[in-house]
């Protein structure tokens, strides 16, 4: 059995440092792992990154997370992922880890993602050159992230964005934003592997649930969605007690 | 005077792109007189700092704040993947 904590769209400024802090000190006795969703930050400084590593640094399990577009806002997203690499925290842009996990290997791959709709709605590789790099931008994330997941061998594999995989989650975001919320191709890199679970953020006003064409359950974790601290995902189980110790 | 018809735009830009606001998950929501704010976010400041910015870049309309702050406690429940 793993258990996976996983929350999304935190937002870390000075003004959050201690907010989490309670909840995540009882973390390691909830889940064996943390995932997060990207968007850890404000306006992707270095400031904001070590803020982050403060509240979400320093836990006794691993720590594994992907960067969203507010972490790209100051174009400092190498300078934020070393802050976060030197704290301990795993950062994962197209490319996989594995963790060791009582007995069993779980494998994480993970990419921000990007924006470009879903079936029927979607932009195409077409025209202007800014389009047909918007669109080239959604396909090579995707395909890099089908990679990653495909490279991994594991007993258990999580696949980490901050841009949504299926429009299911999306359902109370209005409809015009969806090209800027997420891709079908996410959920066509999902489905290229054996994913068992894949976890987004982004979207403050969507919904918790979904799945792929490939039948992939989709959770989408940002915050103002779970209200809460972080959920916990239970994988590999022969059974499930949905109390969690010392809940 | 600003255009009523761009002002949802105005003020969603301006909830993303100025630099103390920075928040893309804010509903802007015109009733008849007011401009009902919604959403969450992670602290009181924040939620302060939008209603002030907004009122001060538009004086003469009426904006009713319901941005909550969201909540940060531990789950008490797992969900089984299958």
């Amino acid at each position: 059995m793993i258990r996976i904590a996983a929350v999304g769209d935190v937002h870390v400024d000075k003004d959050v440092v201690g907010r989490y802090r309670p909840a995540l000190e009882q973390l390691p006795d909830r889940a064996d792992a943390l995932l997060i969703a990207g968007d850890l930050t404000r306006h992707g400084t270095v400031e904001e990154a070590r803020c982050f590593a403060t509240e979400f640094g320093g836990l006794e399990v691993p720590v594994v997370v992907v960067l969203g577009n507010h972490d790209h806002q100051s174009d400092l997203q190498d300078d934020v992922s070393a802050v976060l690499t030197d704290a301990g925290i795993t950062v994962l842009e197209c490319s996989s880890t594995v963790l060791e996990i009582n007995g069993h290997r779980l494998g994480i791959a993970g990419s921000k993602g990007f924006g470009g709709g879903f079936a029927g709605a979607c932009a195409s590789n077409f025209g202007e050159r800014e389009m047909k790099n918007f669109v080239g931008t959604t396909e090579d994330i995707a395909q890099r992230l089908g990679e990653a997941l495909r490279s991994v061998r594991c007993d258990a594999l999580v696949a980490l964005t901050h841009y949504a995989p299926v429009p299911e989650t999306l359902v109370g975001e209005p409809l015009e934003i969806y090209p800027f919320l997420g891709c079908y191709q996410l959920g066509q890199a999902i489905d290229s592997a054996p994913t068992a679970l894949a976890l987004h953020g982004h979207a403050h006003h969507g919904s918790e649930r979904g799945r792929t064409p490939g039948g992939v359950p989709v959770r989408n974790v940002a915050h103002p969605v779970i209200k809460q601290a972080y959920n916990v995902y239970q994988l590999l189980s022969d059974s499930v007690d949905t109390e969690l110790v010392n809940a | 005077m600003t255009n009523q018809i761009d002002l949802e735009a105005e003020i969603q830009r301006l909830l993303t792109e100025h630099d103390r606001i920075s928040e893309q998950g804010i509903t802007v929501q015109r009733r008849e007189h007011q401009v009902v704010l919604g959403g969450e976010v992670e602290s009181a400041q924040r939620r302060d700092e939008i209603c002030r910015q907004i009122t001060e870049r538009f004086p003469d309309i009426e904006i009713t704040c319901d941005i909550g702050i969201t909540r940060a406690q531990a789950p008490s429940e797992v969900e089984e993947i299958s």
